[in-house]
């Protein structure tokens, strides 16, 4: 297979005649140009015209989806939302890290105004969630936690070392015996490795 | 029974440095007799696995039953929820008050949290004026939170105050030792002239009496009053009591 041809913005690729548009590229005076930098794809599509898009990795990326289970980590608390960066999606990881924010209310199912974010979540600990809202430009993706087997998989104590789930509100440290209050995930059992 | 406490008891009234360990090893006895003995480790120890570290300098300290705890001289005030505190309010936004309370991140007030204070009703808090409050939220991870009302919506002595009077900072040793319910340094100062006082734990005492020069030299006594044993500064108190009059 040929390299991969490189292109900028702007850049005309070729006329209607040839191919069709695809993801990447916009029509202009009956010709196909490119709105995005980077590799140029041809894909042919049987009796039809070829496909041309540009897309910036050679494989696709993938993308959190309304309603699907994201493994993020905490990366600041505050008395009225968590912001989480966005590790994996579903069991692929993602090449850049996305942001996301788990507002108090979307923390439990029960009992929504007596949470507090302190007793929930840490900065540093892997959270299980699902997306509820791809948000706007500027904001962040909508997760929640309020599902028994969504929540803090992985958390680490102030001692230092990784803590061990009691119940489905507390963790406890082996080394100081110290129990701290998360919001727990009740891991299926088949995916938990003996 | 006599391992854990003997291990401790040994050096009560020491010295301890960080990285001191206490290490039990429970003896093997045949007859199962093991008993278990419950030990509250308080500020500057902490457990690890099958030993005690000490991990602040200081002189170890014991109360009954079996509560044990390192003393130490700190002047560097860390947030904690529950404690009150003198704060000064260094601005106004919105909603919330920022005041600064000494610790490494300044801490908000929210202008309802005060007695009485309603949508309508806005508390008169000035940038620059002096606030005594409660901690509601103060960890690490978050910045601390202030409020001046109790949990049943009374003031019950917090809130803004001095519009006068001198504020300075003293180390926080000094500070446990002034809230004591029976503090010694108060009721000697108490004999020499009327004052008032208001004590931060965070490190900060504010004084006001009757003239300018009263509320000095009850500054220069409780500063001094630090370093001191109460024979030097029962006589010290004198001289002074003696020479204002």
């Amino acid at each position: 297979m040929s390299p991969m041809k490189l292109c900028v913005p702007g850049e005309r690729l070729c006329s209607t005649e040839d191919c069709i548009p695809g993801t990447g590229t916009y029509l202009r005076h009956g010709c196909i140009f490119a709105s995005l930098a980077g590799y140029v794809l041809r894909k042919n599509e049987g009796e039809e015209l070829p496909v041309i898009s540009v897309v910036r990795e050679t494989e696709a990326q993938l993308l959190p989806d309304v309603g699907a289970i994201v493994t993020c980590k905490v990366m600041s608390i505050n008395p009225r939302f968590a912001k989480v960066h966005i590790l994996y999606v579903g069991s692929t990881p993602l090449k850049d890290r996305f942001r996301g924010t788990i507002r108090r209310e979307d923390v439990r199912a029960t009992e929504k105004d007596k949470v507090e974010t302190y007793k929930s979540f840490r900065p540093g600990d892997i959270v299980l969630a699902k997306v509820i809202s791809l948000g706007d430009v500027q904001s962040n993706y909508l997760l929640t936690t309020a599902e028994n087997e969504l929540g803090v998989v992985v958390a680490h104590s102030e001692a230092g070392a990784q803590m061990v789930p009691i119940s489905w509100c507390e963790m406890q440290c082996p080394r100081t015996h110290a129990k701290e209050f998360r919001k727990v995930a009740r891991v299926q059992p088949e995916y938990l490795q003996a | 029974m006599d391992t854990i406490h003997a291990c401790f008891k040994e050096k009560i009234g020491e010295v301890l440095l960080p990285g001191d360990v206490f290490s039990f090893r429970l003896p093997e006895s045949g007859d199962g007799s093991i008993k278990t003995e419950k030990i509250i480790c308080g500020p500057g120890l902490r457990r690890n696995g099958e030993e005690v570290q000490v991990c602040k300098s200081g002189i170890l300290r014991h109360k009954q039953p079996n509560m044990y705890w390192i003393d130490s001289q700190q002047r560097r005030y860390v947030p904690a929820k529950g404690e009150s505190v003198i704060g000064v309010v260094t601005s106004k936004s919105g909603d919330i008050f920022k005041v600064d309370v000494g610790g490494s991140e300044q801490a908000s007030l929210s202008y309802l949290a005060f007695e009485g204070a309603t949508k309508r009703n806005r508390p008169n808090v000035q940038v620059g004026d002096l606030v005594y409050g409660q901690f509601t939220i103060a960890n690490k991870d978050m910045e601390p939170e202030l409020v001046c009302i109790d949990s049943c919506g009374r003031a019950n002595g917090m809130g803004v105050f001095g519009a006068d009077g001198l504020l300075f900072k003293v180390s926080l040793g000094l500070v446990r030792r002034l809230l004591a319910p029976q503090s010694e340094i108060i009721k000697d100062l108490e004999k020499i002239f009327p004052f008032e006082l208001v004590v931060g734990m965070n490190g900060r005492v504010w004084v006001k009496a009757k003239t300018v020069q009263q509320t000095l030299i009850v500054t220069n006594l409780l500063e001094t009053s630090e370093n001191m044993t109460s024979q030097q500064r029962q006589t010290l108190f004198k001289r002074v009591a003696e020479g204002s009059l």
